[in-house]
């Protein structure tokens, strides 16, 4: 041991106390901090103490989404960023992408989650999920369906669906800015 | 979005298997690696190690723990003060003065019910001398520490008889080791390769071409055209391909540029992924599937073109797939294209000369790519080559320099009166060393290093470096008597010091 | 127990024959500090204490060696109890300790079987205990199967070192392995490269894209996924699923068998459904030997300076022979916990967080613009999102002295820095 303990002697330089707020604490202090979102994007924390817990109001200013606003409940754990964060949607909506229980397709939510993104990707991923929906990989099959089928329906969906309405039997939560 | 409900699907009619059973809990985290296959291989094993060491008992811990039928231990001292201090499996002093073999056998059948131990206070000599026999009816052998001369007779009686088992031999000293495993030959099934296996675009089988050409890419539905398989996709722009250029693949680089443009022409949205990986995998389609040359070795192995009707199945397998191979097909034997498989699977079957289990054509053919066989040589043969030897110094000095110093050390030991202190000197044991090599060659830079430390603890069983062993060891018997896996071919040098391993 | 040079009154002549080899000599690659004979035994066997984390796989495994080296103070902390599946490496337990505490029946176990050792339990989590109880450690083995907990020692050990102090520096070796292949790894805190440093070598836990679960299942995998991401939360709501109950694995595995029949996949299994769905890592008692060895090997080394220890990383891979690599992995500035600048501060009482912003964007030597201040409790002052600036601004007037006790520490992040860097502040008057 004595070997080791010359040793620091010896590293003044590297000799210097770290803080004792975790690396997954400072991590989301930095990404929220330098988060760079355009005015159609808001995050809030229902609790302003606690970084780890939070919502995104997407409020899409072009494409077929426009006039809904669309929110996301983030929920970060003490192991991120090597898991990534929990994203799902907060209401019933009618999107190829999400499914009526929240679920979001959105590969670097899994598969392609890695420690050097942060959120700010997330959250640009989330958004362009609604400027352009992708029909190719469903998660709500029968919106995607009527997406590639027939763009006139499926357009009418959406608006009727961002209105509180009933499709096929599925009541959708109004998402319309007040 | 699915519908569908999950009662119903409860209550449906698939064939359900009931929760694992008590054993198959126990092993599950091995079964995930070696499946039932390689268990019951395990369990139908028979060990014999030779001496209850530290390391002996270590080695054994980890065969016992994941279930081999059998062991035995040979070994006639009784447990030494020493012994007792660094063996794990020996309970202090109240182990000191009892038979070393019953002792250890006693705590390490502790570990698993399954496991039957058996000590055996025989010496070798004895063995060696009076009932040889006795040993072939072991799966293998393993040795450690065990005295020069005897070790050479073991490992010639051993070597003498193909059908005898493979021998292990382990040497330490302090904190250097050296695994060794004398056999003749290895054949490796289930090799578990990282690889996968060639796809064969450039030489379809008919259904998967015919299935490629019909497809209606241009009509499909966007969602299905974003999902046809990239093999699809190259096997189909190919075939046309060939149309226009004489029925050849792309060859020079602006062709191979042109095909992969093609590719990509064929996209209907700018991303769709499966035309990305199609033109990522483009040289799939310049590429020609051949059998891999290491197979191809096999079909000219000896044992395959002399065969036999007593040969061992693998030869045999061999055998059938070089016929098979013969006919131009080679690669739909696996599993990727199913049905394709089982069509081959039964003409493979019909070059067999001798019947097979379903079970070991399935894994042959499945590993077809993958099939490995090991060529062993005799304890020994590297320190009587002195030219290797000198070979070795520059292509492999640290690892060569180990070496030296343990075969010094128990040339040296030999030369002792028995049971008198093994106190070598560096001198001692250097020139041991270099009597090994052709005359005028110098010794690895390595070596002074390396006897050092044989000097500082020629007889030292440290606890670390026996329970590193232990897992080396028993990590190659697992591999040797499972058949999956591939073990080591030549020596395993240990150093414990700056923590490397290394082969000879 | 008196205490003797050479070791304890259990110990009996002989006992360290083997050992005593190499701590009665040096070798000729052993430091010049090594001090050969009875100093080093003494502190061996009468000083040395030495903390486990995992008394699993490798935990078993390094209890036994430790013991047996001549270590007699050792602890060991481990929340888990055993189970059935642990009997085929956990060497110290066996069928009748199933549902005992992992920690405990290790400790007792190693307690009967090598005399004079004295094993200290802990069933919990390594989180419940302080700093206090980690600084009485020389050092700290870690034979973990978890990164989190992995992150949360490593991050602790490094926030131990006091430059005042080079007794603060625990050494921490982490072992780990995966069916044939493992890693064993020596982290100096602050000196070497850390746990955080090298988070992205890390093997991900294969993931699949959701929607190819939700429709275009080809892997008995997706199937086993679709039961346990999708289904189980649409058909039991906010009920949690146990991975351990076999009621809840049975009906996973049904679910999952029914959805491979109707895609026609084959290889939905009980214990693949497990597999998944429990990210089981296989394991055996051979690999987890010798990566429990060349961890206790060099903690060994490192206690008594016998030999040189590993510089700093051992990678060992068994499925096509045995092939393993030693190398140095590199300490990295920008790592969260080991990297970036630490600052002393010595402010007046009397300063605000504004002048405390103001004094830090003014230091020549560190360059920062728009920093967001924190402590390890709560946040200071953040900059953006604007709700979060708005929440914080009023602590702008506040006095340092009020946020931050004396000594107390500040984190520090802006876009100009690398990472991070950290301040302890004490106050002038």
């Amino acid at each position: 041991m004595i070997k080791i303990w010359s040793m620091k002697k010896n590293e003044e330089a590297a000799a210097k106390r770290k803080p004792k707020t975790s690396a997954a604490q400072i991590r989301v202090q930095k990404d929220l901090t330098e988060l760079d979102l355009p005015s159609t994007m808001q995050t809030n924390f229902p609790d302003p103490a606690d970084l780890l817990n939070f919502t995104l109001t997407i409020t899409p200013d072009e494409g077929m989404y426009k006039g809904g606003a669309f929110k996301f409940s983030f929920a970060i754990n003490t192991n991120y960023p090597h898991d990534p964060p929990k994203v799902k949607c907060a209401q019933t909506i009618y999107h190829p992408n999400v499914d009526l229980e929240g679920n979001v397709c959105l590969n670097i939510l899994r598969e392609d989650w890695k420690p050097v993104l942060n959120l700010n990707s997330v959250m640009v991923g989330l958004q362009y999920l609604f400027l352009e929906p992708n029909a190719d990989d469903p998660l709500n099959k029968e919106a995607a369906l009527e997406m590639s089928k027939n763009r006139d329906q499926f357009l009418q969906n959406v608006k009727m669906s961002m209105r509180g309405g009933n499709i096929k039997g599925v009541q959708y939560d109004s998402v319309l800015v007040r | 979005m699915s519908f569908t409900n999950s009662i119903d699907i409860e209550q449906s009619t698939v064939v359900i298997e009931a929760a694992p059973d008590n054993k198959t809990r126990r092993y599950d985290r091995q079964l995930r690696l070696w499946a039932a296959s390689g268990q019951s291989a395990l369990e139908s094993s028979r060990i014999l190690v030779i001496s209850g060491s530290a390391t002996s008992t270590s080695i054994l811990k980890n065969l016992v723990l994941p279930g081999i039928g059998h062991f035995t231990i040979l070994d006639p001292e009784k447990v030494t003060p020493e012994d007792a201090g660094n063996n794990f499996f020996l309970e202090g002093p109240s182990s000191i003065g009892k038979s070393r073999a019953e002792e250890t056998v006693r705590l390490l059948v502790e570990l698993n019910d399954g496991v039957e131990g058996k000590a055996e206070m025989r010496s070798l000599e004895e063995v060696l001398a009076k009932d040889k026999e006795w040993l072939s009816d072991f799966t293998i052998v393993i040795a450690h520490n065990l005295e020069a001369v005897l070790l050479d007779q073991l490992a010639s009686f051993l070597w003498e008889d193909t059908s005898n088992p493979p021998l292990v031999i382990v040497r330490s000293s302090g904190f250097l080791a050296e695994v060794y495993i004398q056999y003749h030959e290895h054949a490796v099934i289930e090799s578990h390769p990282e690889t996968t296996q060639s796809l064969q675009i450039d030489k379809p089988f008919p259904a998967l071409l015919e299935y490629a050409m019909s497809l209606d890419f241009e009509n499909m539905d966007v969602t299905d055209h974003g999902h046809i398989p990239y093999v699809i996709i190259l096997v189909r722009l190919l075939e046309e391909w060939k149309k226009t250029h004489n029925g050849s693949p792309p060859t020079t680089y602006a062709e191979k540029q042109e095909f992969k443009k093609s590719v990509l022409k064929m996209r209907k949205k700018a991303d769709e992924e499966n035309f990305e990986e199609a033109e990522a995998q483009a040289y799939r389609a310049w590429t020609t599937t051949t059998v891999p040359s290491e197979i191809r070795e096999l079909f000219t192995e000896p044992k395959v073109l002399s065969l036999t009707p007593t040969s061992a199945p693998f030869f045999h397998l061999v055998h059938a797939l070089s016929r098979f191979a013969s006919t131009g097909s080679y690669i739909h034997l696996q599993k990727l294209y199913k049905a394709r498989a089982e069509e081959e699977k039964a003409i493979f079957k019909s070059y067999l000369q001798v019947p097979v289990s379903e079970d070991m054509v399935d894994a042959f053919v499945k590993n077809s790519h993958a099939l490995k066989l090991l060529k062993g040589k005799k304890w020994g043969a590297l320190d009587a080559d002195p030219q290797a030897l000198a070979n070795a110094v520059e292509t492999a000095p640290k690892q060569l320099a180990t070496h030296l110093a343990l075969t010094a050390l128990s040339s040296f030991a030999t030369k002792q009166q028995p049971n008198a202190p093994l106190t070598p000197t560096m001198e001692a044991l250097t020139n041991e060393a270099l009597a090994l090599l052709p005359p005028g060659t110098e010794l690895p830079e390595e070596f002074e290093a390396a006897v050092g430390e044989v000097v500082r603890a020629p007889t030292a069983d440290l606890p670390n470096t026996a329970a590193l062993l232990g897992g080396v060891v028993a990590q190659e018997v697992i591999k040797m008597i499972t058949k999956q896996y591939i073990p080591i071919n030549g020596s395993c040098i240990i150093d414990l010091i700056e923590t490397w391993t290394g082969v000879l | 127990m008196a205490s003797q040079p050479n070791g304890t009154s259990t110990d009996w002549p002989g006992r360290y024959y083997h050992i005593d080899q190499v701590l009665n000599t040096p070798g000729p690659r052993t430091d010049p500090a090594f001090l050969a004979g009875d100093g080093v035994k003494t502190f061996l066997r009468n000083q040395a204490k030495i903390l486990v984390i995992g008394a699993g796989g490798l935990g078993c495994e390094i209890l036994a060696n430790l013991a047996l080296t001549g270590f007699k103070d050792i602890h060991v902390i481990d929340m888990d109890t055993i189970d059935i599946s642990n009997l085929n490496r956990q060497f110290l337990f066996r069928q009748k300790d199933v549902g005992q505490p992992k920690a405990t029946v290790a400790a007792e176990f190693i307690m009967k079987r090598v005399p004079g050792v004295k094993v200290t339990p802990y069933f919990g989590k390594i989180q419940d205990k302080d700093d206090d109880y980690y600084l009485q450690f020389n050092l700290i083995i870690c034979g973990l199967d978890s990164v989190e907990a992995r992150r949360w020692m490593n991050a602790t050990l490094v926030n131990l070192v006091d430059p005042e102090n080079p007794e603060s520096l625990k050494p921490m070796i982490d072992g780990g392995t995966e069916g044939f292949k493992g890693q064993a790894r020596v982290i100096l805190p602050t000196i070497t490269s850390c746990y955080e440093c090298s988070l992205d070598m890390l093997n991900k836990p294969t993931a699949f894209p959701i929607c190819t679960i939700a429709n275009t299942p080809r892997l008995p995998e997706h199937c086993i996924e679709w039961a346990s991401v999708l289904e189980w939360p649409r058909v039991h709501g906010d009920k949690k699923m146990d991975t351990d109950d076999p009621d809840h694995i049975g009906w996973l595995y049904k679910i999952a068998a029914a959805r491979a029949a109707e895609f026609k996949i084959e290889g939905v299994t009980w214990s693949l459904t497990q597999g998944v769905v429990k990210n089981i890592i296989p394991a055996i008692a051979s690999t987890n030997a010798i990566i429990a060895a060349a961890c206790c090997n060099e903690a060994f080394k490192i206690a008594t300076s016998s030999a040189a220890y590993l510089n700093n990383y051992f990678m060992l891979i068994g499925t096509d022979g045995i092939y393993s690599y030693t190398f140095e992995h590199e300490k990295r500035d920008d790592c969260p916990v080991c990297g970036g600048e630490a600052l002393e501060m010595t402010i007046s009482s009397e300063m605000t967080i504004e002048q405390l912003i103001e004094t830090l964007v003014e230091k020549q030597d560190i360059q920062i613009k728009k920093p967001s201040l924190s402590t390890p409790t709560k946040q200071i002052y953040l900059q953006a999102p604007p709700q979060l600036e708005k929440a914080t601004r009023p602590n702008l007037e506040k006095k340092v002295s009020e946020l931050v006790p004396p000594g107390g520490e500040v984190t520090v992040t802006a876009t100009t820095l690398p990472f991070s860097l950290s301040l302890r502040i004490s106050y002038s008057t």
